[in-house]
């Protein structure tokens, strides 16, 4: 009788949160493109969400890049949202609730329909998870099923600018607020190789408002964040977490899409980085690798 | 990977040169449990030739870390070059054990 096949090892793409920065992921993508490496699922968070969407939706490239320079713009933050500011500035009369985000979100949500529809992340080609966070308990969220367009926001709702977003009975707020780079739900979900592409916040090089000040102190707790939890997952799991971390020649602020094609670059760049251990590690037998 | 183990005085240096990574990893941990084993327990890594480290080499890091540290010693890395520092960075390694610039220096901070 002959000895059962080994399993195959499944492989996952984590996409960390990075705000335009997680255009690299299209980078990877070609990447894997080229070495005929097949994913088997892909988790995405913050940012990252979006490219995660992508990547899952089956897109190309090509008509990512395009989707990214509609859909990101300054524009999506131009729009104030009233009610918000009207009681955060008077509460006692227009009543303060956790329904709160300083920017409207209307042109975002707009963005994402017209890019993502009716679509449903049970139904993407690849397995989708998307994280977010949620608003009364901290825990982290994992959406694998329902509207994409609804976990999209979730995803990205920043605090301060865009208001939480409810999704089912849950009332959900950016998945880095959990962890950036949402690596334990790919090893939750059984996968053997994580490549994991995560960015981390910048650091403000002067502070002279306090909306800098207060982007300081969430860059300090999201990357410290980030190595924490990062640390323990690199630990606990049983087999590899490949990091993928692109390093940018340039700074890249919030809505800088014309610098895609580099981050794209950089990205394709780290990817190759890393290349040539992916190559081997999955040139070797399931059962032979892996011993630590 | 190659391995290549020398001493100087009490402390015994590792010298690594290539990938620790998911498919030598358990090379590394034999050599260090050799020595840790034998008594020698005061450990230097020479990162000097590391050129990538994987999550499952970060893993016999901390097992050599552990196991040193159990027996009254330490392992300590030197020399780590800028792409394997970042992983050791990002992976919090940098809080929890001590890294020279040299090896040297590492061996020099064992005291006599």
């Amino acid at each position: 009788m002959s000895a059962p096949a080994a399993p195959r090892r499944r492989i996952a793409l984590v996409i960390g949160s990075g705000s335009v920065k997680c255009a690299a992921a299209l980078g990877l993508q070609r990447v894997l493109a080229r070495e005929h490496i097949d994913v088997d699922m892909v988790v995405g968070c913050s940012g990252g969400s979006i490219y995660a969407s992508f990547l899952a939706g089956g897109f190309a490239t090509e008509d990512a890049v395009r989707m990214t320079k509609e859909l990101w713009t300054r524009k999506i933050t131009s729009r104030r949202h009233t009610p918000s500011l009207l009681r955060a500035i008077l509460p006692g009369l227009f009543g303060f609730s956790e329904d709160f985000g300083l920017k409207s979100d209307r042109l975002v949500m707009r963005r994402l329909e017209d890019v993502f529809g009716g679509r449903r992340i049970e139904a993407m080609p690849t397995r989708l998870h998307l994280t977010a966070t949620d608003f009364h308990t901290g825990e982290q969220v994992v959406l694998s099923e329902g509207s994409v367009v609804d976990a999209i926001r979730a995803s990205i709702a920043i605090p301060f600018i865009f208001r939480p977003w409810k999704v089912g009975d849950r009332l959900l707020i950016d998945g880095f607020m959990s962890d950036p780079l949402p690596v334990g739900v790919a090893i939750r979900e059984g996968a053997d190789i994580i490549v994991a592409m995560g960015f981390e916040s910048p650091y403000q090089s002067a502070i002279r408002s306090p909306a800098r000040f207060s982007f300081q102190l969430s860059s300090i707790m999201t990357n410290n964040l980030l190595k924490s939890r990062f640390a323990f997952h690199n630990l606990a799991h049983h087999a590899e977490v490949i990091p993928v971390i692109p390093q940018f020649s340039q700074h890249i602020r919030l809505f800088d899409t014309e610098k895609i094609p580099l981050i794209i670059e950089e990205g394709e760049r780290a990817a190759e980085e890393q290349l040539p251990y992916l190559r081997r590690l999955l040139a070797e037998p399931a059962a032979g690798a892996f011993r630590a | 990977m190659e391995i290549a183990v020398r001493e100087s005085g009490t402390v015994t240096v590792v010298s690594i040169r290539g990938s620790v990574d998911g498919l030598t990893a358990g090379d590394l941990s034999d050599a260090i449990g050799a020595q840790v084993r034998g008594g020698r327990t005061h450990l230097v890594a020479d990162f000097a030739e590391v050129e990538y480290i994987s999550s499952a080499g970060l893993r016999a890091v901390l097992g050599a870390l552990k196991d040193a540290r159990q027996q009254g010693g330490d392992f300590r890395l030197a020399a780590i070059r800028p792409d394997v520092q970042r992983v050791l960075d990002l992976s919090g390694f940098t809080s929890i054990l001590k890294a020279f610039s040299t090896v040297d220096a590492a061996v020099g901070s064992f005291g006599g």
